[in-house]
């Protein structure tokens, strides 16, 4: 099971399926969160995530595709587009140096 | 698809063929959005200056049919050979669709949906089994040729066979759509887009079929139904509305934000969740979307090209001159009737006591494969 520390974490990935909608929208709520940790965020076609990603969020609905499409990245569900636990963990990992895990 | 971790189990049984339809729509979706931009180029030009339009003006209106004979083929056919094989992928794949819209009657988006990833995987195993023997120097002398000569061929064999053949079957499935509408029963449609958008596959369905039909239709009626059937933002504006007014409280104050980006932001994912939290909701998004269908059709609403995405001030961008009211009506009719059902489904606020505390995981409840 994939795992990384939230101190490595460069870059987020926010994938949704066509990487024009809800993805772009998540990005930019965690862009301006992630901002001083100096951390990326990126939004992608969940098709299209890259290979070497490290963390990716995504809508649970689509989590099967994402896992498949970047097998060793860290992949976290969230089930609403706001205010979900899935992005407060995130930011909490990165800040604090937690764990993160599929 | 790689094994699902244990954590990740209980969200992913069953959803294998969920995700495998996910996945082909989403490539056929993926050779649409990128160019949903020139779609409303093309229908904000033809919404002004045909003859019933705005401001009629024949010499503006000569852009009307090359633009969807040749450009939003061409871009697909581009975008969907760029998907499989990069930019070699994409030059061929425009010049194989071109050769399914020379001597079609109708737009050939089908045929470009096909040509453009075949063209461009041919390519693929073209360069993967020569690029081992290109001698030194030869890379752009083959490079060149392998993709002029195998695109060349393929547009001749899209004009001479595939061409035909696909003409046939978009001819089959516009009259198959033409009966539908024609037998008022296109509101049937929303039995199975609803509860498949919400898993997801709003775009596959959309972008992947309903666009590119649709499209086609425009050229023959100046207007079509189909960019109604999915993207009408009623259902999901009803179900957020009885969120907020009878929802459980925990997720109360979510719903105004939710609202605001659903029907003027058209990001239709943001209601997904509710009801997917509560999937019996999906009644009141099918009864919506029937009813606003079955509206649409009674006062013959349609739409000039695709409001993507899924806003209010989308719909309103490509309503053709004169269909204000029946496009507003259908909104209207979906938005109460959804609102109506959702409200009863949650007991009108009643008896949410019990299902405050944790909204339910919502896949462990979702029926998939629908």
């Amino acid at each position: 099971m994939p795992t990384i520390n939230g101190s490595d974490v460069r870059k987020v990935v926010i994938a949704c399926d066509a990487g024009m909608g809800s993805s772009v929208m998540v990005a930019t709520t965690m862009k301006k969160k992630l901002k001083k940790y100096d951390v990326d965020v990126v939004h992608t076609p969940v098709n299209e995530i890259p290979g070497d990603s490290q963390v990716v969020l995504c809508h649970s609905g689509l989590a099967a595709r994402a896992a498949g499409i970047a097998p060793n990245a860290v992949i976290v569900p969230f089930q609403v587009f706001m205010g979900d636990p899935a992005f407060a963990k995130v930011e909490s990992a990165i800040k604090q140096g937690e764990t993160l895990e599929s | 698809m790689a094994m699902p971790d244990a954590t990740q189990n209980k969200n992913l049984e069953g959803g294998g063929v969920r995700a495998r339809v996910q996945r082909f729509g989403g490539y056929l979706a993926g050779m649409i959005m990128p160019n949903i931009g020139a779609f409303i180029a093309w229908g904000l030009i033809t919404a002004l200056f045909i003859p019933t339009g705005w401001i009629p003006n024949e010499k503006m209106a000569e852009l009307v049919g090359p633009m969807i004979t040749f450009l939003l083929p061409l871009l697909i056919g581009y975008t969907g050979g760029r998907m499989v094989h990069g930019q070699r992928g994409a030059v061929i794949g425009a010049i194989a669709t071109m050769g399914v819209i020379v001597g079609s009657e109708v737009p050939m988006f089908l045929g470009a949906m096909l040509m453009g990833p075949l063209a461009a995987y041919l390519l693929k195993l073209l360069d993967e089994a020569i690029q081992d023997k290109v001698p030194s120097g030869f890379e752009m002398l083959i490079d060149n040729f392998s993709l002029g000569i195998l695109g060349g061929g393929l547009a001749l064999l899209g004009r001479q066979v595939i061409g035909p053949v696909v003409q046939e079957i978009v001819n089959w499935l516009g009259s198959g759509v033409d009966t539908l509408v024609e037998n008022n029963v296109l509101p049937l449609a929303s039995i199975f887009v609803e509860p498949a958008k919400v898993l997801f596959l709003n775009n596959a369905i959309n972008q992947g079929v309903l666009t590119p039909l649709g499209a086609a239709d425009v050229t023959d009626a100046g207007q079509s139904i189909l960019f109604m059937v999915e993207t009408n933002p009623g259902p999901g504006l009803g179900i957020l509305l009885a969120y907020l007014f009878f929802g459980p409280r925990v997720m109360r104050p979510t719903v105004p934000g939710a609202l605001i980006i659903h029907f003027l932001g058209g990001i239709h994912e943001i209601y997904f969740p509710y009801v997917l939290m509560k999937p019996r909701l999906i009644l009141a998004a099918i009864a919506g979307g029937m009813s606003g269908l079955l509206t649409a059709t009674i006062l013959n609403a349609g739409l000039v090209s695709v409001p993507s995405p899924g806003s209010i001030f989308a719909y309103l961008a490509v309503t053709p001159k004169g269909g204000y009211f029946a496009v507003l009506a259908a909104i209207t009719v979906a938005t109460l009737v959804s609102f109506a059902v959702a409200s009863a489904l949650l007991g009108f606020g009643r008896g949410e006591k019990e299902e405050t505390d944790k909204p339910v995981r919502p896949e462990d409840n979702v029926i998939v494969g629908t």
